[in-house]
Parts: C-alpha cells; sequence; structure tokens
C-alpha cells in the first residue's frame, strides 16, 4: 500500500500544482534556512574525534599577568614547561606542537620557492589524534630525541612536489634545512581543527609535519599565537624560550580515570612547585580539558551561531505554520473524495495513512529543495567570509543531505498533524450527496 | 440481511433539533431490489446512509447480515462497507485523476486483494458493464453514462451482498437512465440485494417493492406484482 499511497500523492500534486508547489517551497525555505545554520553548528559544535575525545587532555596552566585585571589564561603552554610536560609524561602519549613558515625549494627546477605552513610535533602527535597514513609513518622520539631532520607531507604538498607519488626518502629544502621524507598523509582535515583551536579552529591543515624539538634546535620560523606576560630578557631566541611567553599547544592522551588521576596529580604538583618560584599564581578554573571541553572553553562555536539557531528555528516555524494553513486547505478540498474513500472502505486508519504519505512526500520535495536553498544559504556565508578564509568545511555532506531531508519530512508531517486529523474526520454522508 | 427496527435519526445544532428518521423500521430480505420514495428531505439518503454504515443513529436497532451494528468500530464499519456493501451516487463520485481500471480498484486495495486477483476482477467488472476497452481512459473522457457504468463496476468489484443506491439515474437523460436501470436489475437477477433510492415512479414501479417515506417514516411499503422476479 505504501507505493499506492506515494502514487496517491503524486496524483494529488497534480492536481494542486500550485498549492503543493507553495507548500513545497514553503519547506524548503525554512528547512534550508535551518540547514545553513544547522552545518555551521554540525561542523564548529562537532566532535571531531567521537572514539577518544574523552581520552585526549590539553593542559592549561595558571599563567597571569600581575599588571593586567582581566588577564585571560593562555590557552597554550610556555617553551619551558612544555619541555618539563614531555619529560615528566614519558609514560603516556603526549605531543608538544606548534605551528612554523618556511620557505621551501622544490626539486628540480619546475617549481618556484614558496611558503609552506608547518607544525612542529612530538612523535606522539600522529598516533594520539589518528592521523591516517597513504605512505610511510611518522617519526619515533628518538627522533624528537635527536632532532632529526624528517618530514612528513600532507597530502596536497606531496601532490604538488611529487605528482602523488611515494616520496618516502625524497628530500625537500626548508629554510636551507634538508629534511627526508618519511611519509605522505592521507586526507585528514578535521573539523573544528581541535587540535590548535588557539590558531583558528576552521583553519586548514599544515602542509609539512617536522619534529617539535626542531623549532628550537633550529630556529625556525614560529607561526600563530604567542601570549608572553613578561618580556624576554633579551632579543635572543634563548631568551624568547625561557621567557614567560606562550606558544605551545600540548595534549597527553589518558585513556582511563587511574591515568587521568596520576597526571592530574602530577600536573597540579608541578605547579605547586612552580607558585613556589614565584610563578603560576593565578589560579584556573581547571589544567585539563578534554576535547570538547577545550572547544567549549575555547568558544569554537560562537554565540552568535545559537542566536541564528534560534532564528532558523523560528523562521522554520513560521513556514511551517504556513504549511500546517495550505494542508488544510488542500486536505479539506478533497473531502468529496475522502467521503468516497471511506463509503469504499477506508478507515480512519488508512486516511491517516494516506495523508501522512501525502504530507511526506511535500515534506520530502521540499527538503530536496531546501538542499538547494542551504546550498545558495552556504554560498552566501562563503562570500560573506571574502576569499582568505579557509572555506573548505562550509559544504554540503551526507550528514547534512539525510539530515535536511528528514527535517523536511518529519517537521512537514508533524505539521500536517491537524490537517491529517481533519481529513480523516470528514463526515463521508455530507459530501457524497454534494461532490 | 438488511433489518432496521425502531431508528431514531436525529440532527443537532446548538438550536435546532431536527428529526431525520423517526421509529424507522425495515426488513429488506437476500435478493430483493427495494426503491426508496419520497420528497426531498423526507429522509431517503438519511436512511440510505444508516444502511451503508456512512452514519451512526441515535437509537434503535441495525442488524446487518445479524450482526449488530451500533457497537462496531470504526475499522470494523469500514470493513464491513468494503466487504458486503457497494455504493452508487447520482453523481458517479469517481476520481478524476484516477483512469477507469485504478477508480474500480479501490475497492479491492483496501481488501488487500493480491495484484493479480485485483486485476483479473477489475477487467472483469469493466467487461460486465461494457468498458473493457476503456481501462486507461480518465472520468472526464467518458459521456455520464459511461460514468455511471464504471461506478457500477467499482461497487461491484468486491462481490458485495448488496448495492446501495442514491438516485443512480437522477443525472442521465432518459434514455441512458434506462440502460443504467437494465444494468442493476440484470445485477439484481444475478443474486445482489439492491436497495435503491429514486424520484422516478417509473423505476419504483419497476422495482419489486417500493417503500415511501414521509417526514423520516415510512408511510407505506408495497409489493409491486409487475416487478420482474429476482
Amino acid at each position: 500500500m505504501f507505493m499506492y499511497y506515494v502514487r496517491l500523492a503524486a496524483l494529488s500534486y497534480r492536481r494542486n500544482p500550485i498549492l503543493s508547489s507553495l507548500m513545497v517551497l514553503a519547506v524548503a525555505v525554512g528547512v534550508g534556512a535551518y540547514m545553513v545554520v544547522f552545518t555551521l553548528n554540525y561542523v564548529l559544535g562537532g566532535d571531531p574525534i567521537p572514539h577518544k575525545s574523552d581520552q585526549l587532555y590539553h593542559i592549561q596552566f595558571d599563567y597571569g599577568d600581575p599588571d593586567v585585571a582581566d588577564f585571560e589564561p593562555p590557552p597554550q603552554l610556555a617553551y619551558r614547561d612544555a619541555i618539563t610536560m614531555l619529560e615528566q609524561s614519558s609514560d603516556f602519549r603526549r605531543a608538544a606542537t606548534s605551528k612554523f613558515v618556511a620557505i621551501l625549494e622544490p626539486p628540480g627546477n619546475d617549481l618556484r620557492p614558496f611558503f609552506v605552513n608547518g607544525r612542529g610535533s612530538s612523535a606522539d602527535f600522529f598516533a594520539m589524534f589518528d592521523v591516517p597514513f597513504q605512505y610511510g609513518n611518522g617519526w619515533d622520539r628518538a627522533a624528537d630525541d635527536g632532532q632529526r631532520q624528517v618530514v612528513v607531507l600532507s597530502q596536497e604538498l606531496n601532490e604538488r612536489l611529487f605528482g602523488g607519488a611515494d616520496s618516502v626518502g625524497e628530500t625537500i629544502n626548508m629554510d636551507g634545512h634538508v629534511f627526508t621524507v618519511i611519509g605522505v598523509l592521507d586526507y585528514w582535515e578535521p573539523t573544528p581543527k581541535f587540535y590548535d583551536v588557539n590558531n583558528g579552529p576552521i583553519d586548514t591543515g599544515e602542509e609539512a609535519y617536522i619534529p617539535w624539538s626542531l623549532i628550537a634546535g633550529q630556529q625556525l620560523r614560529r607561526s600563530g599565537n604567542t601570549n608572553c606576560w613578561a618580556a624576554p630578557e633579551n632579543s635572543s631566541f634563548e631568551a624568547f624560550l625561557n621567557a614567560e611567553c606562550a606558544w605551545v599547544q600540548f595534549w597527553v592522551e589518558l585513556p582511563d580515570s587511574q591515568s587521568f588521576d596520576r597526571y592530574q596529580t602530577m600536573v597540579d604538583n608541578y605547579v605547586a612547585e612552580q607558585r613556589d618560584f614565584g610563578r603560576m599564581q593565578f589560579p584556573v578554573e581547571k589544567r585539563l580539558y578534554d576535547v570538547n571541553e577545550w572547544m567549549v572553553y575555547n568558544e569554537v562555536q560562537p554565540d552568535e551561531t545559537r542566536i541564528l539557531s534560534a532564528l532558523a528555528a523560528m523562521l522554520l516555524a513560521v513556514c511551517l505554520l504556513n504549511t500546517v494553513g495550505l494542508l488544510l486547505s488542500k486536505f479539506l478540498g478533497k473531502s468529496g473524495e475522502i467521503g468516497v474513500r471511506q463509503a469504499l472502505g477506508a478507515g480512519k486508519g488508512s486516511l491517516f495513512i494516506q495523508h501522512t504519505i501525502e504530507a511526506g512526500f511535500i515534506g520530502a520535495l521540499g527538503g530536496v529543495l531546501g538542499l538547494g536553498v542551504a546550498a545558495i544559504g552556504l554560498e552566501g556565508i562563503k562570500i560573506l567570509l571574502g576569499p582568505e578564509a579557509p572555506t573548505q568545511w562550509i559544504t554540503i555532506n551526507v550528514t547534512v543531505i539525510a539530515t535536511t531531508i528528514l527535517l523536511a519530512i518529519a517537521s512537514t508531517i508533524i505539521a500536517g498533524l491537524y490537517p491529517i486529523w481533519r481529513a480523516c474526520n470528514i463526515n463521508p454522508a455530507i459530501h457524497l450527496k454534494t461532490q | 440481511m438488511l433489518k432496521m427496527t425502531g431508528i431514531n435519526k436525529v440532527f443537532r445544532t446548538d438550536t435546532v433539533q431536527t428529526h431525520a428518521l423517526r421509529d424507522f423500521s425495515l426488513h429488506v430480505e437476500e435478493g430483493e431490489f427495494v426503491t426508496i420514495t419520497g420528497p426531498s428531505g423526507c429522509g431517503k439518503t438519511t436512511f440510505l446512509n444508516l444502511a451503508g454504515l456512512l452514519e451512526t443513529y441515535t437509537s434503535g436497532q441495525y442488524l446487518l447480515d445479524g450482526e449488530d451494528v451500533s457497537s462496531l468500530s470504526d475499522a470494523q464499519r469500514a470493513r464491513l462497507r468494503n466487504q458486503k456493501i457497494g455504493f452508487i451516487f447520482q453523481s458517479f463520485n469517481l476520481m478524476p485523476d484516477l483512469n477507469l481500471f485504478d477508480n474500480v480498484d479501490v475497492p479491492l486495495r483496501y481488501r488487500g486483494v493480491s495484484a493479480k486477483i485485483r486485476k483479473e476482477r477489475i477487467e472483469q467488472a469493466l467487461a460486465a458493464v461494457g468498458l473493457a476497452n476503456r481501462q486507461r481512459h480518465l472520468p472526464s473522457q467518458l459521456s455520464g453514462g459511461q460514468q455511471q457504468r464504471v461506478a457500477i463496476a467499482r461497487a461491484l468489484v468486491g462481490e458485495p451482498r448488496f448495492l446501495l443506491a442514491d438516485e443512480p439515474t437522477g443525472n442521465l437523460d432518459s434514455n441512458t437512465a434506462e440502460g443504467v436501470m437494465e444494468l442493476l436489475e440484470q445485477i439484481n437477477q444475478q443474486g445482489t440485494t439492491i436497495i435503491m433510492v429514486t424520484h422516478d415512479p417509473s423505476l419504483a414501479a419497476r422495482s419489486q417493492r417500493n417503500v415511501h417515506i414521509l417526514d423520516g417514516q415510512i408511510k407505506s411499503d408495497d409489493r409491486n406484482s409487475k416487478a420482474r422476479a429476482a
């Protein structure tokens, strides 16, 4: 009977094309607008690594500036604390990581030198964040300690430099240093970019990854945010490394509550010790944040998206209210047919199913058209963000498509409940004589 | 087969009560061809709606094939309508978007008959009313008489025990009406009970029995000796 009812719904659409199209349009506008905001929320509010987001923790220390009353503790670590944490966390997977920028001189003469955005990371970074490899692997802790000049390329950079071939064993030159390629990533664009929300949660991933120890060891050009609350003693790089300047993201993987407790104690003890030295005088709310807590703390999903959500939900409600009226008009306009169907054996249950499917049919068409509205809306957001902004995350994926269609069908059926109820309770005797 | 005893039907509004049927009792035997006559507003159609389980009565008793219908649920009443009753209306009441095949298909759909059997029965029913070669036509492509034949085929396709016809020739010219009447007589001769509301005394005279209603009550219930035997 399902396909029979779908066919009846299609025939009913054809009988009243203008009225039906108005309903489809109303649903499309409401659902499309809602899906634009949903996409923003989905991308910014989603769990980027759901299977272990409660095992990965970012550290925040009790940094503060005595001269600034409302000093916000920076969400990164100072170099010397990061070094200490690396040493004291050796029982766990942990990653000190920060951005750098370098000029890459491509092998051969076909390409001109260009800037690459890179990331220095300690060895566990790849395993902790489940980074996929197309060729080769990352490096080990010995490479960190020995400051080995190895590099892992992003899929895109490998395509640019080596045409996508297995480049493991090749060498590249960055800022005059020669690095040996030991791995090439598969496509990897976690959104939001949870491991470095401080430098842009919707930013694209880096193109080259090297041992973090090289950033200090070779004095590579760091990039990304740096917060200082005490000036370095002098202008040397050594003085900068020892200064009260936070620029390192630090993550640790704590797979169970015992590990967490142990690590928390270690961090608390370290802070207490530093406090005795006159550092870390400004207690923070907490020192270990899991992935989702960290994104909330850093307001990856801004308040504006919540306001937009409410506005979009209101627009959807208005559109659905219109749909209620239009459906009521359509269904009551079929009173004669409904009366005949009752005379021929349709009970209220059959009529309910028939008209629910008809409402769902309109909703499905509205959903398909709503995808178009959503696509236009997302393109509009890209234009608003400007050509320089990273917009690769603004896309309609399978989840968005499925959610749009399901939302459209479900909301139209809900909007149609009253019209359906009225249709099911038509007195056939009145309409059979007058049809 | 159909036994109404002391049926009352009252329509109420906030200020007015209208007694459409008063202490109405009628017994129709299987195989009869009964016509119902009476002036407009006397309760003919109300009786037909009650008989066809399209409306509920205010008081009294109605037995259909010995079954008291007063306590039946909506679904049970729908099932009874589908299985035992066929309806023919003055204005045909065909669905304009559906072709003849699909119009006749409707009652079988609600009965859950398989596609193969539905096809056989629909073709037989349309052949029986002389429209076998018009299955894919829309109702708007047919004359009034042909549309009423389709409505008869739709009423018959489920092999009901009785047909309720509400002025089935009311919208037809005399020649076409005669053809429809002959068709109904043939159907009755094959054993289907027919109750037909009509304003036309000549059609009433052709039935075996004529019940005359006035002000919601039976004024006369006459056997017609000239009518063709069932």
